[in-house]
Protein backbone atom coordinates (compact mmCIF):
# COMPACT_ATOMS: atom_id res chain seq x y z
CA UNK A 1 0.00 0.00 0.00
CA UNK A 2 2.65 2.46 1.08
CA UNK A 3 5.00 1.67 -1.78
CA UNK A 4 2.16 2.05 -4.31
CA UNK A 5 1.41 5.42 -2.85
CA UNK A 6 4.99 6.55 -3.16
CA UNK A 7 5.28 5.52 -6.81
CA UNK A 8 2.15 7.50 -7.68
CA UNK A 9 3.38 10.51 -5.83
CA UNK A 10 6.82 10.55 -7.38
CA UNK A 11 5.58 10.31 -10.98
CA UNK A 12 5.19 13.63 -12.80
CA UNK A 13 1.84 15.35 -12.29
CA UNK A 14 -0.38 14.49 -15.29
CA UNK A 15 -1.74 17.40 -17.30
CA UNK A 16 -5.46 17.40 -16.46
CA UNK A 17 -6.47 18.90 -19.82
CA UNK A 18 -4.53 16.46 -21.96
CA UNK A 19 -7.26 13.82 -22.22
CA UNK A 20 -10.29 16.09 -22.61
CA UNK A 21 -12.02 15.61 -25.94
CA UNK A 22 -14.57 18.03 -27.36
CA UNK A 23 -17.35 15.55 -26.68
CA UNK A 24 -16.10 15.01 -23.16
CA UNK A 25 -15.95 18.75 -22.54
CA UNK A 26 -19.53 19.27 -23.73
CA UNK A 27 -20.78 16.32 -21.70
CA UNK A 28 -19.00 17.54 -18.57
CA UNK A 29 -20.16 21.12 -18.96
CA UNK A 30 -23.79 20.27 -19.57
CA UNK A 31 -23.75 17.59 -16.93
CA UNK A 32 -22.54 20.01 -14.28
CA UNK A 33 -24.82 22.79 -15.52
CA UNK A 34 -27.83 20.49 -15.36
CA UNK A 35 -26.84 19.37 -11.88
CA UNK A 36 -26.30 22.93 -10.68
CA UNK A 37 -29.59 24.06 -12.20
CA UNK A 38 -31.53 21.19 -10.61
CA UNK A 39 -29.99 21.93 -7.20
CA UNK A 40 -30.64 25.67 -7.46
CA UNK A 41 -34.22 25.10 -8.66
CA UNK A 42 -35.00 22.71 -5.79
CA UNK A 43 -33.52 25.13 -3.27
CA UNK A 44 -35.45 28.06 -4.74
CA UNK A 45 -38.63 25.97 -4.73
CA UNK A 46 -38.10 24.98 -1.09
CA UNK A 47 -37.55 28.61 -0.04
CA UNK A 48 -40.61 29.75 -2.01
CA UNK A 49 -42.64 26.98 -0.35
CA UNK A 50 -41.72 28.44 3.05
CA UNK A 51 -42.92 31.96 2.16
CA UNK A 52 -46.62 32.01 3.10
CA UNK A 53 -49.15 33.20 0.52
CA UNK A 54 -52.01 33.64 2.98
CA UNK A 55 -51.63 35.24 6.41
CA UNK A 56 -54.04 34.48 9.22
CA UNK A 57 -53.18 37.70 10.99
CA UNK A 58 -55.43 40.61 11.87
CA UNK A 59 -55.97 42.76 8.78
CA UNK A 60 -53.72 45.78 8.45
CA UNK A 61 -56.82 47.85 7.56
CA UNK A 62 -59.39 48.07 10.30
CA UNK A 63 -62.33 50.17 11.45
CA UNK A 64 -61.81 51.93 14.76
CA UNK A 65 -65.41 52.91 15.55
CA UNK A 66 -67.14 56.27 15.27
CA UNK A 67 -65.14 59.49 15.69
CA UNK A 68 -67.40 60.68 18.51
CA UNK A 69 -66.51 57.53 20.55
CA UNK A 70 -63.21 59.20 21.38
CA UNK A 71 -63.39 62.14 23.80
CA UNK A 72 -61.61 65.36 22.87
CA UNK A 73 -57.95 65.36 23.86
CA UNK A 74 -57.85 61.59 24.44
CA UNK A 75 -55.15 59.06 23.65
CA UNK A 76 -56.74 55.60 23.35
CA UNK A 77 -54.77 52.36 23.18
CA UNK A 78 -56.33 49.77 20.84
CA UNK A 79 -55.08 46.40 22.13
CA UNK A 80 -55.82 44.19 19.12
CA UNK A 81 -54.18 46.50 16.63
CA UNK A 82 -51.39 47.78 18.89
CA UNK A 83 -51.94 51.47 18.01
CA UNK A 84 -52.85 54.67 19.83
CA UNK A 85 -55.82 56.65 18.51
CA UNK A 86 -55.40 60.33 19.30
CA UNK A 87 -58.13 62.96 19.11
CA UNK A 88 -57.48 66.66 19.42
CA UNK A 89 -60.49 68.87 18.68
CA UNK A 90 -61.85 67.54 15.43
CA UNK A 91 -58.55 66.03 14.26
CA UNK A 92 -57.81 62.30 14.41
CA UNK A 93 -54.46 60.56 14.14
CA UNK A 94 -53.16 57.05 14.67
CA UNK A 95 -49.74 56.31 16.20
CA UNK A 96 -48.04 52.91 16.10
CA UNK A 97 -47.43 51.31 19.52
CA UNK A 98 -44.72 49.03 18.10
CA UNK A 99 -41.27 50.17 19.18
CA UNK A 100 -39.00 50.78 16.20
CA UNK A 101 -36.12 49.18 18.11
CA UNK A 102 -37.08 45.53 18.56
CA UNK A 103 -40.84 45.41 18.24
CA UNK A 104 -42.03 45.55 21.85
CA UNK A 105 -45.29 47.34 22.64
CA UNK A 106 -44.67 50.83 24.02
CA UNK A 107 -46.58 52.17 27.04
CA UNK A 108 -48.23 55.59 27.39
CA UNK A 109 -46.23 57.69 29.84
CA UNK A 110 -47.19 60.99 31.49
CA UNK A 111 -45.83 62.79 28.48
CA UNK A 112 -44.96 60.68 25.48
CA UNK A 113 -44.34 56.95 25.38
CA UNK A 114 -41.75 54.55 26.72
CA UNK A 115 -40.72 51.02 25.75
CA UNK A 116 -40.34 48.55 28.63
CA UNK A 117 -37.97 46.21 26.83
CA UNK A 118 -34.89 48.35 26.29
CA UNK A 119 -35.92 51.72 27.64
CA UNK A 120 -36.53 53.78 24.51
CA UNK A 121 -38.35 57.05 25.22
CA UNK A 122 -40.60 58.88 22.73
CA UNK A 123 -42.32 62.26 23.04
CA UNK A 124 -45.99 62.95 22.26
CA UNK A 125 -45.19 63.13 18.55
CA UNK A 126 -43.42 59.75 18.62
CA UNK A 127 -39.99 61.35 18.20
CA UNK A 128 -37.11 59.49 19.91
CA UNK A 129 -36.03 61.27 23.10
CA UNK A 130 -33.75 58.57 24.46
CA UNK A 131 -32.80 54.93 24.33
CA UNK A 132 -31.74 52.73 21.44
CA UNK A 133 -34.73 53.24 19.09
CA UNK A 134 -33.38 54.24 15.65
CA UNK A 135 -36.53 55.95 14.29
CA UNK A 136 -39.63 57.75 15.48
CA UNK A 137 -42.84 55.79 16.01
CA UNK A 138 -44.85 55.53 12.80
CA UNK A 139 -48.07 57.39 12.01
CA UNK A 140 -50.72 55.48 10.10
CA UNK A 141 -53.20 56.78 7.55
CA UNK A 142 -56.63 57.56 9.07
CA UNK A 143 -59.62 58.09 6.77
CA UNK A 144 -63.37 58.10 7.18
CA UNK A 145 -65.28 55.12 5.78
CA UNK A 146 -68.60 55.48 3.92
CA UNK A 147 -70.52 54.55 7.06
CA UNK A 148 -68.72 57.32 9.02
CA UNK A 149 -66.30 55.10 10.90
CA UNK A 150 -62.61 55.83 11.41
CA UNK A 151 -60.62 53.67 9.01
CA UNK A 152 -56.97 53.00 9.86
CA UNK A 153 -54.56 51.54 7.32
CA UNK A 154 -51.38 50.21 8.98
CA UNK A 155 -49.84 49.43 5.61
CA UNK A 156 -49.68 53.16 4.83
CA UNK A 157 -47.54 55.43 6.96
CA UNK A 158 -47.95 59.19 6.78
CA UNK A 159 -45.95 62.22 7.85
CA UNK A 160 -46.45 63.31 11.46
CA UNK A 161 -48.28 66.52 10.41
CA UNK A 162 -51.01 64.67 8.45
CA UNK A 163 -54.32 64.06 10.20
CA UNK A 164 -57.99 63.48 9.54
CA UNK A 165 -60.33 66.45 10.08
CA UNK A 166 -64.01 65.71 10.58
CA UNK B 1 -11.08 -17.70 43.17
CA UNK B 2 -14.85 -17.69 43.16
CA UNK B 3 -16.57 -16.10 40.20
CA UNK B 4 -19.52 -13.96 41.34
CA UNK B 5 -22.93 -15.30 40.39
CA UNK B 6 -23.94 -12.51 37.94
CA UNK B 7 -20.73 -13.03 36.03
CA UNK B 8 -21.30 -16.80 35.97
CA UNK B 9 -24.80 -16.30 34.57
CA UNK B 10 -23.52 -13.82 32.03
CA UNK B 11 -20.79 -16.17 30.90
CA UNK B 12 -23.27 -19.02 30.53
CA UNK B 13 -25.53 -16.81 28.40
CA UNK B 14 -22.56 -15.76 26.35
CA UNK B 15 -21.55 -19.29 25.52
CA UNK B 16 -25.06 -20.08 24.27
CA UNK B 17 -25.88 -19.90 20.55
CA UNK B 18 -27.85 -16.70 21.05
CA UNK B 19 -25.24 -15.06 23.26
CA UNK B 20 -22.47 -15.75 20.77
CA UNK B 21 -24.53 -14.36 17.90
CA UNK B 22 -25.14 -11.06 19.74
CA UNK B 23 -21.84 -10.43 21.50
CA UNK B 24 -19.07 -11.73 19.31
CA UNK B 25 -16.39 -11.22 21.94
CA UNK B 26 -18.25 -10.90 25.18
CA UNK B 27 -16.77 -9.79 28.45
CA UNK B 28 -13.11 -9.71 27.50
CA UNK B 29 -10.35 -10.99 29.71
CA UNK B 30 -7.16 -11.05 27.69
CA UNK B 31 -5.64 -7.97 26.05
CA UNK B 32 -6.46 -9.36 22.63
CA UNK B 33 -10.11 -9.80 23.58
CA UNK B 34 -10.28 -6.30 25.00
CA UNK B 35 -9.06 -4.85 21.73
CA UNK B 36 -11.42 -7.11 19.79
CA UNK B 37 -14.35 -6.02 21.95
CA UNK B 38 -13.75 -2.40 20.97
CA UNK B 39 -13.44 -3.17 17.28
CA UNK B 40 -16.26 -5.68 16.89
CA UNK B 41 -19.03 -3.71 18.58
CA UNK B 42 -20.89 -1.06 16.57
CA UNK B 43 -21.31 1.21 19.56
CA UNK B 44 -17.76 0.82 20.82
CA UNK B 45 -15.91 0.93 17.52
CA UNK B 46 -16.48 4.69 17.36
CA UNK B 47 -13.58 4.74 19.78
CA UNK B 48 -10.06 3.44 19.32
CA UNK B 49 -8.89 0.10 20.69
CA UNK B 50 -6.11 1.92 22.49
CA UNK B 51 -6.13 5.38 23.98
CA UNK B 52 -3.26 7.73 24.72
CA UNK B 53 -2.64 8.38 28.40
CA UNK B 54 -2.59 12.10 27.73
CA UNK B 55 -6.21 11.95 26.51
CA UNK B 56 -7.28 10.23 29.70
CA UNK B 57 -5.93 12.90 32.01
CA UNK B 58 -9.06 14.53 33.42
CA UNK B 59 -7.22 17.82 33.78
CA UNK B 60 -6.56 18.11 30.07
CA UNK B 61 -9.93 17.83 28.35
CA UNK B 62 -12.04 18.12 31.52
CA UNK B 63 -14.51 15.89 29.66
CA UNK B 64 -16.32 18.97 28.40
CA UNK B 65 -17.08 17.71 24.90
CA UNK B 66 -18.29 14.38 26.22
CA UNK B 67 -20.52 16.11 28.78
CA UNK B 68 -22.04 18.18 25.95
CA UNK B 69 -22.68 14.97 23.99
CA UNK B 70 -24.31 13.29 27.00
CA UNK B 71 -26.51 16.35 27.53
CA UNK B 72 -27.55 16.18 23.88
CA UNK B 73 -28.58 12.53 24.33
CA UNK B 74 -30.51 13.40 27.49
CA UNK B 75 -32.18 16.30 25.67
CA UNK B 76 -33.27 14.01 22.83
CA UNK B 77 -34.62 11.49 25.34
CA UNK B 78 -36.57 13.97 27.48
CA UNK B 79 -37.56 15.97 24.38
CA UNK B 80 -39.17 12.96 22.71
CA UNK B 81 -41.12 12.28 25.90
CA UNK B 82 -42.34 15.90 26.02
CA UNK B 83 -43.48 15.62 22.39
CA UNK B 84 -46.11 13.05 23.41
CA UNK B 85 -48.00 15.77 25.30
CA UNK B 86 -46.98 19.04 23.66
CA UNK B 87 -49.18 20.62 20.95
CA UNK B 88 -47.61 23.37 18.83
CA UNK B 89 -50.70 25.57 18.80
CA UNK B 90 -51.14 29.00 20.35
CA UNK B 91 -54.39 27.77 21.91
CA UNK B 92 -53.09 24.53 23.40
CA UNK B 93 -49.34 24.96 23.96
CA UNK B 94 -49.63 26.78 27.28
CA UNK B 95 -52.27 24.32 28.54
CA UNK B 96 -49.95 21.46 27.62
CA UNK B 97 -47.23 23.06 29.73
CA UNK B 98 -49.63 23.33 32.67
CA UNK B 99 -50.62 19.68 32.16
CA UNK B 100 -46.98 18.65 32.18
CA UNK B 101 -46.50 20.56 35.41
CA UNK B 102 -49.56 19.44 37.33
CA UNK B 103 -51.23 16.45 35.66
CA UNK B 104 -48.76 14.23 33.83
CA UNK B 105 -46.86 11.71 35.97
CA UNK B 106 -43.24 12.86 36.23
CA UNK B 107 -44.11 15.56 33.69
CA UNK B 108 -42.60 18.29 35.83
CA UNK B 109 -39.39 16.31 36.30
CA UNK B 110 -39.01 15.58 32.59
CA UNK B 111 -39.60 19.21 31.65
CA UNK B 112 -37.19 20.40 34.35
CA UNK B 113 -34.55 17.96 33.12
CA UNK B 114 -35.04 19.17 29.55
CA UNK B 115 -34.75 22.80 30.61
CA UNK B 116 -31.68 22.33 32.78
CA UNK B 117 -29.96 20.07 30.26
CA UNK B 118 -30.54 22.77 27.61
CA UNK B 119 -28.96 25.48 29.80
CA UNK B 120 -26.11 23.17 30.78
CA UNK B 121 -25.48 22.17 27.18
CA UNK B 122 -25.07 25.81 26.13
CA UNK B 123 -22.71 26.31 29.08
CA UNK B 124 -20.65 23.19 28.42
CA UNK B 125 -20.40 23.75 24.68
CA UNK B 126 -19.04 27.23 25.50
CA UNK B 127 -16.59 25.78 28.03
CA UNK B 128 -15.53 23.11 25.52
CA UNK B 129 -14.84 25.86 22.98
CA UNK B 130 -12.72 27.71 25.55
CA UNK B 131 -10.81 24.50 26.42
CA UNK B 132 -10.02 23.83 22.76
CA UNK B 133 -8.82 27.41 22.37
CA UNK B 134 -6.64 27.54 25.48
CA UNK B 135 -4.97 24.22 24.62
CA UNK B 136 -4.36 25.25 21.00
CA UNK B 137 -6.19 22.13 19.90
CA UNK B 138 -7.61 23.70 16.73
CA UNK B 139 -4.26 23.73 14.95
CA UNK B 140 -3.24 21.49 12.07
CA UNK B 141 -4.68 19.02 11.25
CA UNK B 142 -7.74 19.91 13.28
CA UNK B 143 -8.59 23.28 11.68
CA UNK B 144 -11.79 22.18 9.98
CA UNK B 145 -13.00 20.28 13.01
CA UNK B 146 -12.87 23.61 14.88
CA UNK B 147 -15.11 25.10 12.17
CA UNK B 148 -17.56 22.22 12.63
CA UNK B 149 -17.37 22.80 16.37
CA UNK B 150 -18.23 26.51 16.02
CA UNK B 151 -21.16 25.51 13.79
CA UNK B 152 -22.31 23.09 16.50
CA UNK B 153 -22.07 25.91 19.06
CA UNK B 154 -24.31 28.10 16.89
CA UNK B 155 -26.72 25.18 16.38
CA UNK B 156 -26.86 24.71 20.15
CA UNK B 157 -27.86 28.37 20.55
CA UNK B 158 -30.42 27.93 17.73
CA UNK B 159 -31.87 24.84 19.40
CA UNK B 160 -32.18 26.69 22.66
CA UNK B 161 -33.69 29.78 21.00
CA UNK B 162 -36.31 27.80 19.05
CA UNK B 163 -37.18 25.78 22.15
CA UNK B 164 -37.66 29.01 24.08
CA UNK B 165 -40.84 29.93 22.17
CA UNK B 166 -42.63 26.61 22.62
CA UNK B 167 -44.13 27.11 26.14
CA UNK B 168 -45.97 30.16 24.72
CA UNK B 169 -45.67 32.14 27.94
CA UNK B 170 -44.72 35.78 28.36
CA UNK B 171 -41.02 34.92 28.57
CA UNK B 172 -41.22 32.93 25.33
CA UNK B 173 -43.27 35.40 23.34
CA UNK B 174 -41.23 38.52 24.08
CA UNK B 175 -37.83 36.85 23.88
CA UNK B 176 -38.71 35.64 20.37
CA UNK B 177 -40.20 39.01 19.41
CA UNK B 178 -36.95 40.70 20.41
CA UNK B 179 -34.76 37.99 18.86
CA UNK B 180 -36.45 37.95 15.47
CA UNK B 181 -36.43 41.74 15.34
CA UNK B 182 -32.65 41.62 15.84
CA UNK B 183 -32.47 39.33 12.79
CA UNK B 184 -34.58 41.92 10.96
CA UNK B 185 -31.71 44.41 11.28
CA UNK B 186 -29.42 42.29 9.09
CA UNK B 187 -28.49 44.20 5.94
CA UNK B 188 -30.49 43.55 2.71
CA UNK B 189 -32.01 40.18 3.69
CA UNK B 190 -33.00 41.16 7.27
CA UNK B 191 -36.72 41.95 6.85
CA UNK B 192 -37.23 39.02 4.43
CA UNK B 193 -35.42 36.68 6.81
CA UNK B 194 -37.61 37.80 9.69
CA UNK B 195 -40.76 37.27 7.58
CA UNK B 196 -39.53 33.79 6.61
CA UNK B 197 -38.69 32.86 10.21
CA UNK B 198 -42.04 34.01 11.55
CA UNK B 199 -44.10 32.93 8.55
CA UNK B 200 -45.75 36.37 8.76
CA UNK B 201 -45.31 39.81 10.26
CA UNK B 202 -45.81 39.00 13.94
CA UNK B 203 -45.07 36.17 16.33
CA UNK B 204 -48.15 33.98 16.04
CA UNK B 205 -49.37 30.49 15.14
CA UNK B 206 -47.22 30.24 12.01
CA UNK B 207 -44.08 31.23 13.93
CA UNK B 208 -44.86 28.65 16.63
CA UNK B 209 -45.17 25.79 14.13
CA UNK B 210 -42.01 26.86 12.33
CA UNK B 211 -39.98 27.05 15.53
CA UNK B 212 -41.42 23.69 16.57
CA UNK B 213 -40.36 21.99 13.32
CA UNK B 214 -36.91 23.55 13.59
CA UNK B 215 -36.60 22.57 17.24
CA UNK B 216 -37.70 18.93 17.09
CA UNK B 217 -36.33 17.76 13.75
CA UNK B 218 -34.35 20.19 11.57
CA UNK B 219 -31.78 21.52 14.04
CA UNK B 220 -31.29 18.31 16.07
CA UNK B 221 -30.93 16.39 12.80
CA UNK B 222 -28.22 18.70 11.50
CA UNK B 223 -26.55 18.87 14.91
CA UNK B 224 -26.56 15.06 15.25
CA UNK B 225 -24.98 14.62 11.84
CA UNK B 226 -22.32 17.26 12.54
CA UNK B 227 -21.58 15.68 15.93
CA UNK B 228 -20.93 12.37 14.19
CA UNK B 229 -18.54 14.07 11.75
CA UNK B 230 -16.95 16.01 14.64
CA UNK B 231 -16.21 12.80 16.56
CA UNK B 232 -15.12 10.90 13.46
CA UNK B 233 -12.60 13.61 12.67
CA UNK B 234 -11.26 13.54 16.22
CA UNK B 235 -10.60 9.83 15.64
CA UNK B 236 -9.02 10.33 12.24
CA UNK B 237 -6.78 13.12 13.50
CA UNK B 238 -5.30 10.73 16.04
CA UNK B 239 -7.46 11.35 19.10
CA UNK B 240 -7.29 14.40 21.32
CA UNK B 241 -4.56 16.92 20.63
CA UNK B 242 -1.39 16.55 22.67
CA UNK B 243 2.11 17.93 22.63
CA UNK B 244 4.74 16.32 20.39
CA UNK B 245 6.46 13.57 22.25
CA UNK B 246 10.20 14.00 22.80
CA UNK B 247 12.55 11.57 21.11
CA UNK B 248 9.91 10.33 18.75
CA UNK B 249 10.80 8.61 15.51
CA UNK B 250 10.25 11.16 12.79
CA UNK B 251 11.55 10.18 9.40
CA UNK B 252 12.14 12.28 6.33
CA UNK B 253 10.81 10.29 3.37
CA UNK B 254 9.50 10.95 -0.11
CA UNK B 255 6.11 11.55 1.49
CA UNK B 256 7.55 14.34 3.58
CA UNK B 257 7.84 14.41 7.33
CA UNK B 258 5.91 11.60 8.88
CA UNK B 259 3.77 12.73 11.75
CA UNK B 260 5.09 10.98 14.77
CA UNK B 261 2.24 11.57 17.13
CA UNK B 262 -0.50 9.62 15.40
CA UNK B 263 -1.99 6.53 16.91
CA UNK B 264 -3.44 3.70 14.94
CA UNK B 265 -6.13 1.29 15.99
CA UNK B 266 -6.04 -2.30 14.90
CA UNK B 267 -7.86 -1.77 11.66
CA UNK B 268 -7.02 1.79 10.80
CA UNK B 269 -4.99 2.83 7.85
CA UNK B 270 -5.08 6.53 7.18
CA UNK B 271 -4.59 7.71 3.62
CA UNK B 272 -1.50 9.74 2.92
CA UNK B 273 0.43 8.67 5.98
CA UNK B 274 2.37 5.59 6.79
CA UNK B 275 1.90 3.77 10.06
CA UNK B 276 5.21 3.35 11.73
CA UNK B 277 5.45 -0.38 11.35
CA UNK B 278 7.38 -2.02 14.10
CA UNK B 279 7.35 1.04 16.30
CA UNK B 280 5.17 0.40 19.29
CA UNK B 281 3.74 3.75 20.29
CA UNK B 282 4.38 4.52 23.87
CA UNK B 283 1.91 5.64 26.45
CA UNK B 284 -1.09 3.85 25.01
CA UNK B 285 -3.49 1.94 27.19
CA UNK B 286 -6.34 -0.34 26.19
CA UNK B 287 -9.59 1.61 25.84
CA UNK B 288 -11.37 -1.28 27.53
CA UNK B 289 -11.47 -0.68 30.47
CA UNK B 290 -9.49 2.54 30.89
CA UNK B 291 -11.53 4.79 28.59
CA UNK B 292 -14.90 3.04 28.80
CA UNK B 293 -14.88 3.07 32.59
CA UNK B 294 -14.15 6.81 32.76
CA UNK B 295 -16.83 7.55 30.19
CA UNK B 296 -19.49 5.62 32.07
CA UNK B 297 -18.49 7.27 35.31
CA UNK B 298 -18.82 10.69 33.70
CA UNK B 299 -22.25 9.79 32.35
CA UNK B 300 -23.41 8.82 35.82
CA UNK B 301 -22.08 12.11 37.14
CA UNK B 302 -23.93 14.12 34.48
CA UNK B 303 -27.22 12.29 35.13
CA UNK B 304 -26.81 12.75 38.87
CA UNK B 305 -26.21 16.49 38.64
CA UNK B 306 -29.07 16.91 36.14
CA UNK B 307 -31.51 15.01 38.37
CA UNK B 308 -30.40 17.03 41.37
CA UNK B 309 -31.07 20.31 39.54
CA UNK B 310 -34.38 19.06 38.09
CA UNK B 311 -35.67 17.87 41.44
CA UNK B 312 -34.83 20.99 43.42
CA UNK B 313 -35.34 23.81 40.90
CA UNK B 314 -38.39 24.08 38.67
CA UNK B 315 -38.19 25.38 35.13
CA UNK B 316 -39.88 28.79 34.96
CA UNK B 317 -43.30 29.21 33.40
CA UNK B 318 -44.72 32.72 33.34
CA UNK B 319 -48.22 33.85 32.48
CA UNK B 320 -49.63 32.96 29.10
CA UNK B 321 -48.26 35.03 26.23
CA UNK B 322 -49.89 38.46 26.09
CA UNK B 323 -49.36 40.25 22.80
CA UNK B 324 -50.20 43.63 24.31
CA UNK B 325 -48.11 43.87 27.46
CA UNK B 326 -44.44 43.00 27.39
CA UNK B 327 -43.05 42.11 30.82
CA UNK B 328 -40.87 44.85 32.23
CA UNK B 329 -37.99 44.30 31.75
CA UNK B 330 -38.32 41.79 28.90
CA UNK B 331 -35.24 39.60 29.14
CA UNK B 332 -33.82 36.96 26.81
CA UNK B 333 -32.26 33.73 28.22
CA UNK B 334 -29.00 34.32 30.10
CA UNK B 335 -26.68 33.38 27.24
CA UNK B 336 -28.29 36.07 25.08
CA UNK B 337 -28.32 38.76 27.78
CA UNK B 338 -24.84 39.98 26.83
CA UNK B 339 -26.19 40.40 23.33
CA UNK B 340 -29.34 42.12 24.63
CA UNK B 341 -27.18 44.51 26.66
CA UNK B 342 -25.31 45.38 23.45
CA UNK B 343 -28.62 45.70 21.60
CA UNK B 344 -29.81 48.22 24.18
CA UNK B 345 -27.09 50.58 22.94
CA UNK B 346 -27.64 50.00 19.23
CA UNK B 347 -29.58 47.24 17.51
CA UNK B 348 -27.54 47.30 14.32
CA UNK B 349 -24.13 47.38 16.03
CA UNK B 350 -25.01 45.23 19.01
CA UNK B 351 -27.36 42.81 17.31
CA UNK B 352 -25.76 42.32 13.91
CA UNK B 353 -22.32 43.81 13.31
CA UNK B 354 -20.48 42.92 16.55
CA UNK B 355 -21.83 39.35 16.88
CA UNK B 356 -21.47 38.83 13.11
CA UNK B 357 -17.80 39.81 13.22
CA UNK B 358 -17.20 37.70 16.33
CA UNK B 359 -18.68 34.61 14.67
CA UNK B 360 -16.68 35.26 11.48
CA UNK B 361 -13.41 35.56 13.43
CA UNK B 362 -14.30 32.47 15.46
CA UNK B 363 -14.94 30.40 12.32
CA UNK B 364 -11.79 31.60 10.55
CA UNK B 365 -9.60 31.41 13.68
CA UNK B 366 -7.50 28.35 12.71
CA UNK B 367 -6.71 29.99 9.37
CA UNK B 368 -5.89 33.37 10.93
CA UNK B 369 -3.69 32.02 13.73
CA UNK B 370 -0.74 30.45 11.90
CA UNK B 371 1.35 29.95 15.02
CA UNK B 372 2.12 26.21 15.15
CA UNK B 373 3.48 26.31 18.69
CA UNK B 374 1.88 25.33 21.95
CA UNK B 375 -0.48 22.52 20.96
CA UNK B 376 -1.82 20.24 23.63
CA UNK B 377 -0.97 22.31 26.71
CA UNK B 378 -3.12 24.68 28.71
CA UNK B 379 -2.13 28.36 28.41
CA UNK B 380 1.06 27.61 26.47
CA UNK B 381 3.52 30.47 26.79
CA UNK B 382 4.09 30.47 23.01
CA UNK B 383 0.46 31.47 22.54
CA UNK B 384 0.38 34.36 24.98
CA UNK B 385 -0.93 36.90 22.41
CA UNK B 386 -3.76 34.69 21.14
CA UNK B 387 -4.70 33.71 24.68
CA UNK B 388 -4.73 37.33 25.82
CA UNK B 389 -7.00 38.48 22.97
CA UNK B 390 -9.38 35.57 23.55
CA UNK B 391 -9.44 36.19 27.30
CA UNK B 392 -10.25 39.87 26.87
CA UNK B 393 -13.19 39.04 24.56
CA UNK B 394 -14.35 36.39 27.01
CA UNK B 395 -14.18 38.73 30.00
CA UNK B 396 -16.10 41.45 28.11
CA UNK B 397 -18.78 38.90 27.16
CA UNK B 398 -19.05 37.71 30.76
CA UNK B 399 -19.28 41.28 32.10
CA UNK B 400 -21.99 42.18 29.56
CA UNK B 401 -23.91 39.03 30.48
CA UNK B 402 -23.67 39.81 34.20
CA UNK B 403 -24.83 43.39 33.60
CA UNK B 404 -27.75 42.19 31.47
CA UNK B 405 -28.69 39.51 33.99
CA UNK B 406 -28.29 41.25 37.34
CA UNK B 407 -28.02 44.98 36.81
CA UNK B 408 -30.98 45.72 34.55
CA UNK B 409 -34.33 46.52 36.07
CA UNK B 410 -37.58 47.96 34.71
CA UNK B 411 -37.18 49.90 31.44
CA UNK B 412 -33.72 48.32 31.16
CA UNK B 413 -32.48 50.98 33.56
CA UNK B 414 -29.46 50.47 35.82
CA UNK B 415 -30.51 48.60 38.93
CA UNK B 416 -28.15 47.29 41.58
CA UNK B 417 -29.42 43.82 42.50
CA UNK B 418 -28.90 44.46 46.23
CA UNK B 419 -31.27 47.46 46.18
CA UNK B 420 -35.05 47.28 46.08
CA UNK B 421 -36.47 48.23 42.69
CA UNK B 422 -38.33 51.57 42.81
CA UNK B 423 -42.11 51.39 43.08
CA UNK B 424 -43.31 50.87 39.54
CA UNK B 425 -46.70 51.71 38.13
CA UNK B 426 -47.76 49.93 35.00
CA UNK B 427 -50.03 52.78 33.93
CA UNK B 428 -52.85 50.66 32.59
Amino acid sequence: MASGLISTMSSPVPNPTANVTRRGFVQLTFGWLAGAFATAASLAGAVRFLIPNVLYEPSLRFKAGRPEDYPDGSVTFLEEERVFLIRKGNTYRCLSATCTHLGCTVDRADSGYHCPCHGSVFDDMGVVKGGPAPRALEWFLVTLSKDSRLLVDKSQTVASDKYLVT
Amino acid sequence: MNTPLPKQLWQRFQRSVMGRSIFRVGLPDSKLERAQAMVSSFLLHVQPAKTHRHSLQPGYSLGLGLISLYLFFLLVGTGVLLMFYYVPSTEHAYDAMKDLQYVVSAGLLIRNMHRWAAHLMVLFVMLHLCRVFYTGAYKRPREFNWVIGVTLFLLTLGLSFTGYLLPWDQLAFWAITVGTNIAGYAPVVGPKLKYLMLGGNTVGQEALVRFYALHVIVLPGIAGLLMAIHLWRVRKDGGLSRPDEPGEVVEQTELGRLPGNKTYGLMELARGTTPQVGVDPEDLVLSWPHLIFREMLLFLLVVTVLLFLAIFWNAPLEEMANVVHPPNPAKAPWYFLGLQELVSYSALWGGVIVPGLLVAVLVLLPYLDRNRQGVGRWFARERVIANTIFSVCLVVAIILTIIGTCFRGPNWSWQEPWKQPPPHSEGH
